[in-house]
């Protein structure tokens, strides 16, 4: 059965704050999956923990919702063990970008082909507002009452300087523009990264709507081929955050594909009942 | 020396690392078999690659060869220090051949036994029949060969089969054997002569053990991060991927290898991962994750000396009680114990099918001991039948939707459904969960998610492997122990007066088999543990289960195995 945006309603209605950034891009989402005709039982999404990837409650899918900053090598797991399913990653940026970080080098070096939706609101919000990996610096919080210390990490060019395939950034406000660039990252043939930018109404009274209208725009004229360029425009002195896909490589082979055991089918599709290991047994006689 | 009536010897060579000791005792084990002995190699090496002190030696015997043995018949020596450091070892009928390329045996040693030392150019040799002197370890074998009566030809077929393929090494191997053989005719006397019969068997150690149970038993995908001694299985695994349909990688940590088996199991294929205990500890978050969501998964917990780093490639039994209670929170698993390579084969495979079927965690508990040691086996049955189990099937995924991955059942264990299968939608939640899979608070769905899950410990008693009885009925001491311990044990019943002792071994701690063990324990004249641990983590989680109490204990801790002339020797006091 092809997915909808009612079909794909859980019925739990969502818990977020009223004016969260992840109702917009939970609409994005739905839009993408429905224009992109995908079945039901072929797309398995892996939720992290925080306040966006409690929407696992609110989707009726093939759904795992795994430990904090851990849904990256599930979901290269689920996908590896049956990559006829498309594999989306729902997570924030503390799962991807903090606890998870690792894994997300892993994931972009391997070119997996999972896509990674990072909903980016620059706080821990979950846990009531801590700074996370991106909270620009001298931010003021409850673990950072003397100002944030720490640089915020770069997911652009975090990304391209790991081989990842697809680098592009959203905006939850941006409807049309994030489900275009959705699409696109979930038919990518390698890993994709969505970095999703979004307000907090709650936790982040620095950066309200209104500046995240100021100082975002679209980007243009870009050839999405060009690393270098990509490279350049993911600078950290930027006058606005530039929403758009940055890189885009569909030259570059999935991990799965390179893999002889799967040039056969997936995985799970292999299993037989009968296994015969004559051919282990031999080499210890 | 005079040929004598023993069907046995043991043999040991010693360098450093670098000097091919491994190869060496490996192929000494596997000439051994193919003469139709039982044979078990024990290595023991530093955490260097270069440079240390590496021994393996042999113990090969045709009723009884489960483990290493003490006293020496043969000792191949190519440093100066073998002698100090194996002087508890070599007795007055020990043949000493020390490779005089590296200099001269020393004064001492020369004292102490030098009309039992013999030196020999073993890598001179070997430089001047294959051009390099890696080959020594096949001219200590060609020496070896002469000394303990051993079949050329036999001999020579386990080098052909090392070096498959490859005619101009092997016809190198076959001189550096000849050579090594006709020089040791020259000037010494055999000390056995071994009649070969019928070889029915494979030698291996106990990480192939494993990997091979665990792919007759249907095993898909494995991922794993380096760590001794479970890196074995990973290699062995990627040795043999290209037989198989199986997918098995190295990963970016421990986290990310456990994580990655759950996500394949959830999605479909039959998973594991492995580490010791470092890299284990990692994992347990993950345990907890497998636990909850009920994902089939299956971990080696490849015990060895810590804490912390510990000491990397030197044996112990010590993280029992963390593998007990690992992961928070309250959920179900499995934990065995094998102890034997044989063990380990049928357990690797019975693991495959106990995770699946009550979809659970089973956590395969050893130590470097066994899985590093290799050990002779009966030849397994190649072809094997695995039926997938508490699968949704068809008739459990109604169109109407109504499908509940968690509904509770009269054992617990409800259908999975996986991606792929229509109508089997569902969430694998780490948060508790309803049946459907959506987070919950409620107390009541919390309590009973809880007992749901908890059930399937009673259902899974039935599967379990029984401890075993080991020995006469009736005897002085029973041994107690679980995992490699056994291995010992069975030597030291075949050294030991009839009825002096005999072992209760467990190869399955949790769920513990409560009945069963109390029956065979009360028949104890005097219990006495065996574990390889400080504290007494067996003994006192057999404690907790049962009440029953040891008699005595023993332990060691000092990253060596147990040897079965010291557990001898305790019986009989």
């Amino acid at each position: 059965m092809k997915i909808t945006k009612k079909s794909i309603k859980s019925p739990i209605a969502p818990t977020w704050c009223p004016g969260c950034g992840n109702y917009g891009i939970l609409r994005s989402f739905y839009a993408a999956l429905e224009e992109l005709e995908l079945e039901h039982e072929n797309v398995v999404i892996v939720y992290g923990v925080g306040c966006a990837p409690n929407e696992a409650d609110f989707n009726r899918t093939y759904g795992i919702h795994g430990l904090h900053g851990r849904e990256i090598p599930v979901a290269i797991g689920a996908k590896l063990a049956n990559h006829d399913t498309k594999v989306i990653i729902v997570g924030g940026e503390g799962d991807l970008y903090g606890e998870g970080a690792n894994h997300f080098l892993f994931a972009a070096r391997g070119n997996h082909n999972v896509t990674m939706l990072v909903h980016n609101n620059w706080r821990y919000s979950l846990t009531t507002g801590q700074a996370s990996p991106t909270t620009p610096q001298g931010t003021i919080t409850k673990t950072t009452p003397e100002g944030l210390i720490e640089m915020p990490l770069n997911p652009i060019r975090t990304a391209l300087a790991n081989h990842a395939t697809f680098v592009a950034q959203g905006y939850s406000g941006n409807f049309k523009q994030l489900k275009e660039i959705i699409k696109s990252a979930i038919m990518h043939r390698g890993f994709s990264l969505v970095d999703i930018l979004q307000p907090c109404v709650t936790f982040n009274k620095d950066n309200d709507l209104n500046w995240y209208r100021d100082n975002i725009a679209e980007l243009e004229d870009h050839d999405a081929t060009d690393w270098q360029k990509a490279f350049e425009l993911g600078s950290d002195e930027k006058e606005k955050f530039l929403t758009g896909i940055y890189y885009q490589n569909e030259e570059v082979p999935a991990y799965h594909e390179k893999l002889e055991s799967l040039s056969k089918g997936s995985l799970v599709s292999q299993w037989t009942d009968d296994r015969n290991i004559s051919e282990v047994i031999e080499h210890y006689v | 020396m005079s040929i004598s009536n023993k069907t046995s010897f043991n043999w040991k060579i010693a360098g450093e690392a670098g000097h091919g000791v491994m190869l060496a005792a490996k192929t000494m084990a596997r000439i051994a078999k193919r003469h139709g002995m039982q044979s078990f190699n024990y290595l023991e090496y530093p955490s260097l690659i270069r440079g240390g002190h590496q021994t393996g030696q042999v113990y090969a015997d045709f009723e009884n060869a489960t483990c290493q043995a003490k006293k020496l018949d043969i000792l191949i020596a190519y440093t100066q220090d073998s002698f100090e450091i194996h002087q508890d070892e070599i007795t007055t009928s020990t043949v000493i051949i020390f490779n005089s390329d590296f200099g001269k045996a020393p004064q001492e040693a020369m004292n102490k036994w030098g009309k039992q030392i013999t030196s020999m150019p073993l890598s001179s040799w070997a430089k001047e029949t294959t051009g390099t002197t890696l080959a020594s370890n096949t001219t200590s074998i060609g020496v070896s060969a002469y000394l303990l009566g051993l079949n050329p030809d036999i001999c020579k077929a386990v080098f052909a089969d090392e070096f498959k393929g490859k005619k101009e090494l092997i016809e190198k191997n076959f001189k550096a054997f000849d050579l090594g053989y006709k020089e040791a005719k020259k000037v010494l006397k055999p000390i056995l002569t071994v009649v070969p019969q019928k070889d029915d068997m494979i030698l291996l150690n106990g990480n192939e053990a494993i990997g091979m149970g665990a792919l007759a038993g249907g095993l898909q995908f494995y991922s794993a991060y380096p760590m001794t001694p479970a890196t074995g299985l990973l290699h062995f695994l990627n040795d043999h991927k290209h037989q198989l349909p199986i997918v098995v990688k190295q990963v970016e940590d421990e986290i990310g290898a456990i994580n990655e088996a759950v996500g394949a199991s959830i999605a479909g294929a039959r998973a594991m991962t492995g580490s010791s205990g470092g890299g284990f500890a990692l994992m347990v978050e993950a345990l907890s994750f497998a636990g909850t969501t009920e994902a089939p998964l299956v971990v080696l917990e490849a015990q060895r000396t810590g804490p912390a780093s510990g000491v990397p490639t030197w044996t112990a039994q010590a993280d029992l009680q963390f593998i007990l209670t690992a992961g928070h929170g309250d959920f179900p698993r499995v934990i065995l114990t094998p102890g034997t390579v044989q063990e380990h084969y049928d357990l690797g495979k019975l693991a495959m099918y106990l995770a699946e079927k009550y979809q659970l965690p089973v956590i395969i508990a050893s130590d470097k001991y066994i899985l590093e040691s290799h050990q002779t086996m009966k030849t397994p049955v190649a072809q094997n039948h695995n039926e997938r189990q508490s699968m949704a099937g068809k008739e459990d995924l109604p169109a109407d939707e109504s499908y509940l991955r968690y509904k509770d059942t009269k054992d617990g264990i409800s259908p999975r459904s996986i991606p792929g299968q229509e109508f089997g939608l569902h969430l694998a939640n780490s948060y508790e969960h309803d049946p459907w899979g959506f987070a919950t608070e409620e107390g009541e769905v919390i309590a009973s998610s809880v007992d749901k899950r908890a059930k399937k410990m009673e259902a899974i008693l039935t599967e379990i492997p029984q401890p075993q009885l080991i020995g006469p009925e009736k005897a002085e001491v029973t041994f107690v122990c679980w995992g490699s311990t056994v291995n010992v044990l069975i030597e030291a019943i075949h050294q030991a007066k009839s009825g002096t002792m005999n072992i209760i071994h467990l190869p399955c701690l949790h769920p513990f088999p409560v009945e069963a063990f109390t029956k065979l324990a009360k028949e104890a004249k005097k219990l006495v543990m065996v574990e390889g641990n400080a504290n007494g983590q067996g003994e006192n989680w057999i404690r907790q289960q049962t009440d029953i109490k040891m008699d005595d204990s023993l332990r060691r801790y000092d990253g060596r195995p147990f040897y079965a002339e010291d557990l001898v020797k305790y019986a009989n006091k």
